[in-house]
């Protein structure tokens, strides 16, 4: 009897010894990677960088939803599904899910760069110097994307005060490991945050490179191109033109490579015209990476999907848009009746995939920079503007059917060139994310914007109104203790 | 019979036998007396397992509360946790919805965390149970309805520290013990139970008809100044417009079948004895697709090999089948009861032709809830899962005394979901059909290994026990899906079917625990009790330097009945006093929370790499301190009271941390031990005979609880800690609702008014400019809008009872027999998310028929402001939805007839039981929504009590019989 006590003693021991160590130490994740080993080769530091990417491609975010919203509040969309019920009125609640999404895929975004960015200083020494300055560049592409849309949703636009000395939101320019109160910043004014976006963007512009050895990558990574058109915007959005004007030149200029108008203006969008010379920049989705039913552009926008938004009266009427000539190939081409039970309704036909729900994110296309160009430097001259008119033209020809093509006589004066190419840009880029901003920063006004039914009119939103801004999500305020200040309404 | 001369000096006569109640006799001039002894369940020698060893219930230091099999058994539910509900003081087991098949929540003294598990660790027949969601699509499942509830001998709950400290870093929220049934030594015994019922939904609420839909739809659309949104169409193509009224409730809600059939073998020899069942149950829910089955089997088998050694096993496998889920999505578009009563009311079900109706009539389409039935019907949800649960042991008596025993346990669980979503209707026609699904299998193993040495010398009795245990828990899914269906009928994801397919593996579960553990009970005279109880955990999932953490209990009770000084008092019959102390942990938090971790994830075509986890490598255990302070007794006529209190302080809480945006953490949240929580409360346990006679007996058993849960601090810098419409803050009872204030509907005007955070009572009128829509009540002057910053804490609303519990009652009347089960539940507040939903006027869905009551002139009082389309402001979140969720539930109630023994043995029978059985008759209650307890956010700690489009409880009638050979 002791001896089978003591065998079995001995027994219980031994195994036991093994057991804990099976359920204990050699018990390690499979599906993830501990921290320290996230930047220890070329191809994790890499694939990091692109994790920023994958970042701003979060279905509430730039995949598609950031540019909606932007037209969703304009008045060329009607939110005839209800889906976005008071984002599309301009009266959001401040504990609305929109603006909460928006602002922590922004942030998260920017979050990522700055710790991808940092993680490639610490381990530069896997990396060449130039690769090493390639990869933070595109980090602060990232960056500056994410804060160029965080700043216009959630603050008034730069030209709201002469100095933009207006609040903007909080800038973080580094990376947590805790819950550090650091973290926990005031916003910033507007033009802080404008001069933090110039200034990543013109390190990108330095640093980046004109192209990747594939041309998916080139399309949906940060270039050269990708990064000056985007400042071209910024300046735009400033009011600065000869900065704009100057930005868009390098890239019409090809300086960072070549980039072209399609033949037709539904040649950029759809399968199989994501990678062509007029996409500048992207965020690309395919059948398993995509923001799904129920937040991918083809289901919102287009006929067969659930479309939710359906093209407004204010925008294929001629009367309350100006520019759009009844036989315009926009309107021929991209536009349609939607099917039964959407017969009675116009949606836009640039988000056609609704089986995959793949449609890239179109945030920078050719047609932007031509436009911006032409309205930087139609404003930036005193008389009306020949090479204005030339980028004008590029863009409205390949459109136009029985109108007369634009020279310098067409426009008296200045402001009637800046007003058609404003015109031409709210059809052109229209359903890409632009609308509610071009308004708001030349201090215009939101009007003959519909309500669900299409026939109802909103109540106009002059410029400056509390409600044409977003406010700060609830729940950030209060976890901030009072340090974010809520927009002034909500 | 029996004879007894006894002196006349001699005025009273005490009669007593082991296991039963005595009995007093007053002696009189009478000389023939007869006396019955009744039958005493806290007995002597009744022995309470608890941990990992028995234990005299005399000797029993800690607070432990037993409900027997038979209180659990027969009734008309699929898992033991929903039958469990009301049994046991300071338990509560709420059941959050009527859809079969969801997750039930329980909470033992409270809620023992903020964010981590607060539910029960579930031990059966020494195997810990996997419990709550188990790798499944979206819908929740509730893992014990794997367990069939009429193989169940006794629960036991273990509450205080004494008790569960044994259980050390998995007890803070209590453990549950379940010990099936087992052979006794004899002839073998057959049984067989069954029965069969209907259900129908408990409860309905009313929303608008065709006719009363058009009117409040236009009305509204006209007060804002807009055209008709809401008409009746022509549906049958004769011209002429056809006015429809469709009751969706009525067209997807059925009354449903429930069975459940079971035969039991028991018996044995003097060496083996064997228990083994074979049963299927059967609940097709009152929802049209919602239904659940298992058949399952059990063998409880012991053998002593030899002198020295005892074997056994315990096992069960199932095979249980869910129908539905997918109705449960509940707010969801194809969800019951968001399709039904939100449906438009004027349009048809079906077209003249006979198939499903699916255009929105005259209707001005801005939201169309897809065609109930026909989602409920195309499309299908259906998870089967095969379930092993079982242990081997073996026990070997060392020496006088001193056993050795070695147990083996394993969980393991197969899952299979198949989801459907047609693409004719609802979520799957964006999709143009859609399959998905997970195939996922969940093993836990441990080994537990005990040394247990009994003795007893003189009037010592000694109990001490040393052990190991080690666990291991791992779970794997694989998912796959396809969209775009060619042919309907082929559902297997192929990709020739499908245009698309994809597949994607998972973990679910993976971590492991090694433990050591040590206790001793003591009692001399069985009137002075001691325990102390270590037991010491490393969990997986910490970083290596704080993975060990120790959880020490110790206990005194003193059996002041015994003392000389308390023989006098004759009401008393037995008193035990009580109190323990001891730290418990909580392990419910997450596989690796301290490693901070990178995951890939894809931009697209391109593999990226983005942080999971930000990790925190100083998290340690959260513990669980607990005093508790008892009394059992038995006075009276055999009136059985346990009195509890305790105090629960629970620090170093481990939370999933809400933090800023701005940290860029994902999901916003890091795991850290912040906090502290206390539950305090009183628990009262009677058990009283209130008739026993031959013919009549009638018993009453009541509990009841009270508990307050208390935010004693929060994280670093003590900051609000917000979930739904609650708030965690430091001093404030835990989960406290935090709105704004409702002030009513202006009887001058019809407008909504609210208090803003200092008082000050403002109303909103959408019809005005938007600068000037917001004006104070008192002077009609333009004031800033009610907003966030204008909630307020309501400290004494939670959406934790203050009082609850449950009452028993047991009659018999010569061969009838009748119990009773009420359940109740008071101090606690639900809000109203469903009356809210069904109350918004910025869409067309169909409402709530309370907006008939809307203010419609001057001096109307109401609590409905005047309608006007688009307007979000008076329906918007405020204690307006917040309603009590006080209640009295007469929960089972059940009536049965023993068919006489004479008459059975002609026929070879031993009993024959026939009955008829009502579960959720009826409830008491003011609260306006689904249900008092119905609960949206499922296992949550914050962010409870909120009610948004759960199924109502199914009210089941059935009749059964019981018969045993």
């Amino acid at each position: 009897m002791k001896k089978i006590f003591y065998s079995l003693a001995v027994l219980v021991v031994l195994t036991g010894t093994a057991c804990q160590k099976k359920v204990t130490d050699d018990v390690v994740p499979n599906d993830r990677l501990s921290n320290d080993l996230a930047f220890s080769s070329a191809q994790k530091i890499e694939n990091a960088v692109l994790g920023a990417y994958n970042s701003l491609q979060n279905a509430g975010f730039l995949s598609g939803r950031a540019l909606l919203y932007v037209d969703l509040q304009g008045e060329d969309v009607f939110d005839k599904g209800v889906f976005f019920g008071d984002a599309a009125r301009f009266n959001m609640l401040s504990n609305n899910g929109i603006p909460a999404a928006v602002w922590t895929a922004g942030y998260d975004a920017i979050l990522t760069s700055n710790r991808v960015a940092e993680g490639i200083a610490a381990n530069a020494s896997l990396l060449t110097t130039q690769k090493a300055s390639e990869l933070t560049a595109e980090c602060r592409f990232v960056r500056a994307v994410s804060n160029f849309y965080l700043v216009n949703f959630f603050a008034q636009p730069y030209v709201f005060t002469a100095d933009a000395s207006h609040k903007g939101i909080p800038i973080i320019t580094k990376s947590f490991s805790t819950s550090t109160p650091e973290a926990n910043q005031p916003r910033s004014t507007v033009k802080q945050v404008y001069d933090l976006i110039i200034s990543d963007l013109t390190q990108a512009i330095r640093d980046l490179p004109q192209a990747y050895t594939s041309t998916y990558a080139t399309k949906t990574r940060a270039t050269r191109a990708a990064a000056a058109s985007l400042l071209a915007r910024v300046h735009l959005y400033r009011a600065d033109y000869t900065g704009a004007r100057d930005a868009a030149k390098r890239v019409i200029d090809g300086e960072f490579g070549t980039y072209a108008l399609r033949p037709t203006p539904n040649g950029a969008f759809g399968p199989g015209n994501y990678q062509t010379t007029e996409t500048v920049w992207s965020i690309p989705n395919n059948v398993n990476d995509n923001p799904n039913t129920n937040a991918a552009l083809p289901q919102h926008y287009a006929g067969n999907g659930r479309a939710d938004l359906a093209v407004s009266r204010s925008f294929t009427n001629a009367a309350t848009n100006t520019y759009f000539a009844a036989d315009d190939r926009r309107r021929t081409q991209m536009l349609a009746a939607g099917p039964a039970p959407n017969t009675a309704f116009t949606f836009t036909t640039k988000y056609p995939d609704v089986a995959t729900r793949a449609d890239w994110a179109p945030v920078i296309r050719y047609a932007e920079v031509l436009l911006t160009y032409a309205e930087a430097a139609a404003q930036a001259a005193t008389v009306v503007d020949a090479d204005a008119v030339t980028k004008l033209n590029l863009v409205r020809d390949r459109s136009r059917v029985s109108a007369p093509a634009y020279t310098v006589a067409t426009f008296p004066t200045k402001a009637a060139l800046v007003a058609a190419i404003l015109g031409e840009r709210r059809i052109e880029l229209a359903f890409e994310g632009h609308r509610l901003w071009d308004i708001m920063r030349v201090k215009g006004t939101v009007q003959n914007k519909y309500d669900n039914d299409g026939v109802s009119l909103l109540p106009a939103q002059p410029f400056g109104a509390n409600k044409s801004i977003w406010p700060i999500p609830q729940a950030e305020v209060d976890k901030s203790r009072g340090v974010l200040e809520q927009n002034p309404g909500y | 019979m029996f004879r007894l001369t006894v002196d006349d000096k001699i005025k009273t006569l005490v009669i007593s036998s082991l296991g039963y109640g005595q009995k007093e006799i007053a002696l009189n001039s009478e000389s023939f007396f007869a006396v019955r002894l009744l039958q005493q369940d806290g007995g002597l020698d009744e022995v309470v397992v608890v941990g990992y060893q028995q234990i005299a219930r005399v000797n029993l230091t800690g607070s432990v509360a037993k409900v027997s099999g038979k209180e659990i058994a027969n009734r008309p539910v699929m898992s033991f946790d929903q039958a469990l509900t009301g049994k046991a003081a300071g338990v509560q087991v709420n059941t959050s919805s009527g859809l079969v098949g969801d997750n039930v929540i329980i909470r033992v003294r409270g809620a023992a965390s903020i964010s981590s598990g607060s539910q029960p660790l579930i031990i059966v027949d020494g195997v810990p149970v996997t419990q709550g969601n188990d790798g499944q699509l979206y819908n929740p499942v509730n893992t014990l309805a794997d367990i069939n509830p009429n193989d169940i001998e006794s629960v036991e709950v273990l509450k205080d520290a004494s008790a569960a400290a044994i259980y050390g870093s998995r007890a803070s929220a209590g453990v549950i013990l379940i010990s099936t049934r087992k052979g006794q030594a004899g002839t073998a015994r057959v049984t067989y139970d069954g029965y069969v019922g209907v259900n129908t939904a408990s409860r309905r609420l009313t929303v608008l008809n065709g006719e009363q839909y058009n009117t409040v739809i236009n009305k509204m659309r006209a007060a804002a100044g807009q055209t008709p949104a809401a008409a009746y169409a022509d549906f049958n193509g004769d011209g002429t417009i056809d006015p429809v009224s469709t009751d969706w409730q009525d067209e997807v809600y059925r009354n449903g079948l429930t069975q459940s059939h079971q035969v039991g073998i028991s018996g044995g020899t003097a060496k083996t004895t064997f228990y083994a069942s074979a049963a299927y149950n059967d609940f097709q829910n009152y929802i049209i697709v919602n239904r659940q089955k298992r058949m399952s089997g059990r063998i409880n088998l012991t053998t002593k090999a030899t002198n020295w050694l005892e074997t056994g096993m315990t096992m069960q496998y199932s095979q249980t089948t869910s129908y539905g889920l997918g109705s449960g999505t509940g707010g969801g578009l194809s969800g019951v009861p968001f399709g039904p009563l939100t449906a438009y009311p004027n349009i048809p079900v079906y077209t003249a032709n006979g198939s499903y109706y699916l255009g929105s009539g005259g209707n001005t389409v801005f939201n169309n809830t897809p065609n109930p039935v026909a989602v409920q019907n195309l499309n299908n949800d259906t998870r089967q899962t095969q379930r092993l649960i079982g242990s081997l042991y073996g026990e070997a008596r060392l020496f006088k005394g001193l056993k050795f025993k070695s147990q083996f346990n394993v969980d393991q669980l197969m899952g299979n979901t198949e989801q459907y979503w047609d693409k004719l209707v609802g979520d799957g026609s964006g999709l143009a059909g859609l399959a998905q699904t997970v195939n996922n299998r969940t093993y836990v193993w441990s080994w537990t290994n005990t040394l247990n040495y009994m003795a007893k010398f003189g009037e010592h009795d000694i109990n001490v026990l040393a052990g190991s245990e080690y666990t291991r828990r791992r779970g794997y899914g694989a998912y796959a899906f396809g969209t775009t269906i060619f042919d309907s009928l082929f559902r297997q994801i192929d990709a020739a079917n499908f245009a698309s397919v994809g597949a994607q593996n998972f973990t679910t579960v993976n971590n492991g625990l090694a433990s050591y553990f040590g206790g001793i009970n003591y009692s001399f005279k069985r009137k002075y009790i001691a325990t102390i109880n270590v037991r010491g955990d490393a969990y997986s999932g910490f970083g290596r330097d704080n993975r060990w953490g120790y959880f020490p209990s110790a206990a005194l009770a003193w059996r002041i009945s015994q003392e000389k000084f308390m023989q006098s008092v004759t009401a008393i019959q037995d008193m035990k006093l009580r109190v323990s102390y001891g730290l418990t942990g909580n392990s419910n938090i997450g596989d690796f929370p301290s490693l901070a971790t990178f995951a890939p994830t894809q931009y697209a075509d391109i593999p990226s790499l983005n942080l999971s986890n930000p990790g925190n490598s100083s998290l340690r255990w959260e513990k669980t301190a607990q005093l508790d302070i008892g009394v059992d007794m038995t006075v009276g006529k055999n009136i059985q009271i346990v009195l509890d209190y305790y105090n629960k302080k629970s620090k170093d809480l481990i939370l999933a941390n809400p933090v800023l945006a701005t940290l860029g953490f994902p999901g916003n949240s890091i795991i850290e031990n912040v906090g502290q929580l206390s539950n305090t409360g009183f628990e009262i346990g009677i058990n009283m005979p209130v008739i026993s006679k031959k013919d009549f007996n009638w018993d009453i058993n009541f509990n009841g609880a009270w508990n307050r849960s208390k935010v004693i601090s929060t994280n670093s810098n003590n900051g609000d800690i917000f979930g739904g419409n609650s708030i965690v803050r430091p001093g404030y009872n835990m989960s406290a609702f935090f709105l704004i204030r409702w002030a009513g509907v202006n009887p001058s005007n019809g407008l909504p008014m609210f208090y803003d955070k200092d008082g000050v009572r403002k109303q909103y009128d959408h019809l005005q400019p938007a600068a000037s829509r917001w004006t104070k009540v008192d002077d009609g002057s333009v004031t800033t809008a009610i907003t966030a910053t204008d909630r307020v804490v309501h400290n004494d609303k939670t959406p934790y009872p203050k009082f609850l519990g449950g009452l028993t009652q047991n009659l018999r009347y010569k061969q009838f027999d009748l119990s009773i089960d009420l359940q109740y539940s008071f101090g606690a507040y639900l809000y109203n998310n469903t009356l809210q939903n069904l109350m918004v006027t910025t869409t067309s869905r169909n409402k709530s028929d309370e907006l008939l009551n809307e203010w419609a002139k001057p001096g109307d009082q109401t609590d409905v402001p005047r309608l006007v389309w688009g307007d979000n402001q008076w329906w918007q979140t405020s204690t307006r939805w917040l309603e009590k969720a006080d209640f009295v539930r007469i929960r089972n109630l059940q009536l049965g007839y023993n068919l006489p023994a004479q008459l059975l043995s002609k026929i070879s029978i031993n009993r024959l039981r026939i009955y008829v059985q009502a579960q959720n008759l009826y409830t008491f209650t003011g609260y306006k929504g689904m249900d008092p307890e119905a609960n949206s956010n499922g296992n949550v700690n914050i962010g409870l009590g909120i009610d948004s489009f759960r199924p109502y409880l199914p009210r089941t009638i059935t009749a059964g019989v019981n018969v045993g050979f």
